[in-house]
Parts: structure tokens; sequence; C-alpha cells
């Protein structure tokens, strides 16, 4: 086997051969031609490794040629050793500039030629290695950009579709993954007393590991809903799962509710999240004076044991709700400043009656009053309307 | 940009930790906390909070699995110095009542 293909190209036929001769019996198969033009139609046959070839020659000489082969995207990778009969650094410095990888002078030194060869496929099995590495790197990256994506519309089905409606309530939401996919998740399920039970939650950290943890947030929710119980009980079962199921680092903060026409009020616990964010009659729209509800406590999944608090407020026909997480007020800003609850508190004293154009509308002036710093967490943000 | 640097007061190790304390960071921090703890064993971590402008939740978690690490070999994690926007952190999530914090280094390193 070949160590390698050299094509060497000269008009002088003795010059050819002897370069022939000594490249064959250091184990290279040699390819000749007498000009560019013959080189060019050489090529079209076989893809030469190395290219030697002199400057001057007739009908296409030799920078002529060195420009179509570094100027072609399927050639342009081949060494190409240009061989002139001028010497000094400023012929060498111009058949660098047409592209050449290297240069000899005439006349030529076997020796020093078959040394610049074997160096030139050093470099050529390294930029092969490189290529190989980069091809798999690439090839490596799109089957996770693929995945990522899957995950992602995955996860995208993990939220309640949209516009959301159940008895008493309509709502929507705007969910933005900071890497494609995230660790926040908000679930709202109907209960058969025509209740519905509500969680929002944040998983700390974002990417893969936050959105499996966070798919498995809302499994645990769902599952201690349907065991019945209030948002302490359900907390409290969130709480021990995310507790004894995850890794030492990993929690998530939470807003789980439960909300009750019937008594017209929102039970909730708060575990080291943002706080709801009542708009008492809310759902006309126009200029309204919003509320964040109190609340505060432990984030879910520190230790199993910990206790949480259950607090109730004013759930009327009218009011509009806003749940959000942290990564929608905690932009820091170029002055260092954050928006702040107090500060989406602001921005929410005047909304559309529309729903969704109200989400858009938060998420909208939240995004100009960071400007120009973007959302760099996952953002959540619904908007829920109590309705007769 | 966090910086983070740790000194050595008799048995107790002091990390002074500067900058924000999000997601991005909290791989450099966990490194320097664990290795503190590894090669130091202090019976006292005191961790000074008075340069960080801002944490998230996963530095949060990163300081409830610190102060997890130190209790199972028998040490303790005092905080101190944290500043307001900190403070609220801490209050919004209850870890006021989950850590030892205190208003100066002195005081977390005497642990009064």
């Amino acid at each position: 086997m070949s160590k390698g293909v050299v094509l060497v190209v000269d008009d002088e036929a003795p010059i050819r051969d002897i370069l022939g001769f000594y490249l064959k019996r250091a184990g290279f198969h040699v390819l000749m031609a007498e000009n560019g033009r013959k080189a060019l139609e050489e090529m079209d046959k076989v893809q030469p490794d190395l290219i030697i070839s002199d400057l001057r020659m007739p009908e296409l000489s030799g920078d002529e040629f060195c420009r179509t082969v570094k100027g072609n995207p399927v050639t342009r990778d081949i060494y190409f050793v240009l061989v002139s009969a001028l010497d000094g650094s400023v012929n060498k410095i111009s058949g660098l500039n047409l592209g050449a990888d290297d240069m000899i002078s005439k006349p030529l030194h076997a020796q020093e030629v078959m040394a610049k060869v074997e160096s030139a496929f050093r470099i050529i099995a390294m930029q092969k290695e490189i290529k190989r590495q980069n091809a798999e790197l690439t090839r490596f990256q799109d089957r996770m950009n693929a995945e990522l994506s899957l995950a992602a519309n995955l996860q995208m089905g993990l939220l309640p579709a949209l516009p959301g409606r159940a008895p008493g309530i309509r709502y929507t939401h705007r969910y933005l993954p900071a890497d494609g996919i995230g660790g926040d998740i908000y679930a709202i399920t109907p209960l058969p007393d025509g209740t519905a039970a509500l969680m929002i939650a944040d998983v700390s950290g974002h990417g893969v590991t936050a959105a499996l943890i966070s798919a498995m947030v809302k499994t645990s929710f769902e599952s201690h809903v349907r065991l019945g119980g209030g948002p302490l009980d359900w907390a409290k079962g969130m709480n021990r799962d995310i507790a004894l199921n995850t890794l030492p680092e990993q929690f998530a903060t939470a807003l789980v509710a439960h909300l009750d026409p019937r008594k017209n009020n929102l039970c909730y616990v708060v575990a080291g999240h943002t706080a709801p964010m009542r708009i008492q009659g809310g759902v006309a729209g126009g200029l309204r004076r919003p509320e964040l509800l109190p609340g505060k406590g432990f984030m879910l999944g520190i230790d199993e044991h910990l206790p949480f608090t259950e607090q109730c407020a004013p759930y009327e026909v009218g009011d509009r709700f806003v749940f959000y997480t942290d990564g929608l007020v905690e932009v820091e800003r170029v002055d260092r400043t954050f928006l702040a609850e107090e500060g989406l508190v602001r921005l929410s004293s005047e909304l559309p009656e529309d729903p969704d154009a109200a989400a858009g509308q938060l998420v909208r002036q939240a995004q100009e009053y960071n400007a120009p710093n973007t959302f760099g967490d996952d953002v959540t943000l619904v908007v829920l309307d109590r309705l007769a | 940009m966090l910086n983070i640097q740790t000194r050595q007061e008799g048995s107790a190790s002091v990390v002074t930790i500067q900058g924000k304390v999000n997601f991005e960071v909290t791989a450099q921090l966990r490194d320097v906390i664990r290795d503190t703890v590894a090669s130091a064993q202090p019976k006292l971590l005191v961790i000074n909070l008075e340069g960080v402008s801002f944490i998230d939740s996963s530095g949060l978690g990163l300081l409830v699995a610190a102060r997890n690490s130190v209790d199972k070999s028998s040490g303790k994690l005092h905080l101190c110095c944290l500043p307001a926007q900190v403070k609220k952190t801490f209050d919004q999530t209850n870890l006021t009542n989950y850590f030892s914090i205190f208003a100066t280094e002195q005081d977390a390193l005497r642990g009064s």
C-alpha cells in the first residue's frame, strides 16, 4: 500500500523523472503532468494528497494552477508545494500568498524535496485526523440537537393545551426555556368537584437534567392531587418525592394551589417560589391595583421533614391571577437593578382584557425593561382568569 | 464573574464569595467548597456572602448541599454578611430558618 499520492507537475521531463524515482522509492504513488492544465485533467481522475508543481510552465503556469486548486472547495485542502527557480524570500512570500503551503527553490536537491514531502505528509495526516474528528463531533452534535429538539417538543407537550379552559376559569401561558429545554413546569388539573389544582415549579438549574426533574415534579403533583387532600398535602408529598429521588443539589421552587369557586378562595403553599399576584377585577382589563399575595416557604427537596404552611386568598369572579417563575423578574440590568416582583406589579397595573394579550404584553414589557440584557433563566408566566 | 477566596482562621475555613451566584458558576463554587471541606476538614465553615449581588435557586441549592456535606463530617456551616437582595431571597425561601446566619464574619467565626 502506498504512503500517499503525489502529483509532480513540471514541464521538464528529467525533473519529473528524478522526483518520480525518489518518491516511488520512498513508497508514494506518483502521478505526473507537464503543465497545470494537464495536471488538472489528471486530478479529474485521481485526487492527489500532495502536489509538487513548478512555477514556470507553458499553457497553465504554476501560480495559476495553484490559484485554481486552492480556489476550488473540492481541491483546496490538497497540500501544494510550489517549486521556483528564483530564490529569495520575496518569491517565497508571493508563492505562499497564492495559497501554496510550502515553497522549494531550484535547483532541486532530492534530499530536501523528500524531507519536505515527508514533513508535508505528517501535516496531511494530522489534517485528516482533525477532519475526521470534526466530522465525528458534527455528527454527535447533530444527534444531540435532534434529541434535544425532540425532548423540547415532548416537554411542550407536558404543558396544558392552549387556550386553557376549565370550569370557571380560562388561562394562558408563556413558556420560554433558556436552553431550548428547561426546568420550569406548570399544570392545572380540574377536579371532579368543580374546583381545580394548580402547580407552577422551577427546578434548580436548566437544561436536560432540570427538564427531567420537572417532568418528575409534574407527575408527583398529579399523583398527590389524585390522592386527595389540599395544597399542604400535595406540597409535602412533592417535597418528599423530590428529596428522596434527586441528587443533593437538586431542588424545585413551587407554588401549589387549590382554586375553589364554591368558597371563592384560593388556598396555596409557597415553596421557595415567587408568590402569586392577584388583580382584583382584572378580567375586565384596564387600570387595576394588583397585589402580591403573601407567602414564603422552603424549596421542595431540601429535606423530607421540613414544614410547609398553607394560606388562602380571595378568589372572586372577575379576578385575574398571575403566576410566574423568577426568571421573568430576575434579569440583572445594565444598572445592576432587577425588575423584581414590585416591577411586575407595576407592569400588571394596566393589562388588556384578553388573557393571551395580557401575557404577551407582560413578557414584552419585561424584555423591554431588561434590554439590552435578555432572559438568562427559564421563564414561565401563567395568566388565569376567574370566570362566573 | 465570580470571585472566590478561601483562608483558614484557626480550625475554621472561610470562603468569601463576590459576584453573581447562578447556574453558570455553581460548578466553580461547588469545587472550591468541596476541596475546602475535603482538605481542611474544618470544624466550622464560614461562607461570607457580603459581595454577592444575586443568588438564584441553583446557588441556594449549592449552599444547602454544602450544609448537608458539612453536617455529615460533624462540622458546622455559618453564613454571614448577607446583602439585602440575598437576604430577601433567603427570606422568600425560608432558608433564614435553615442556616445559621450572622451579621459579621467575626460573629460567624465566634458562632455567637
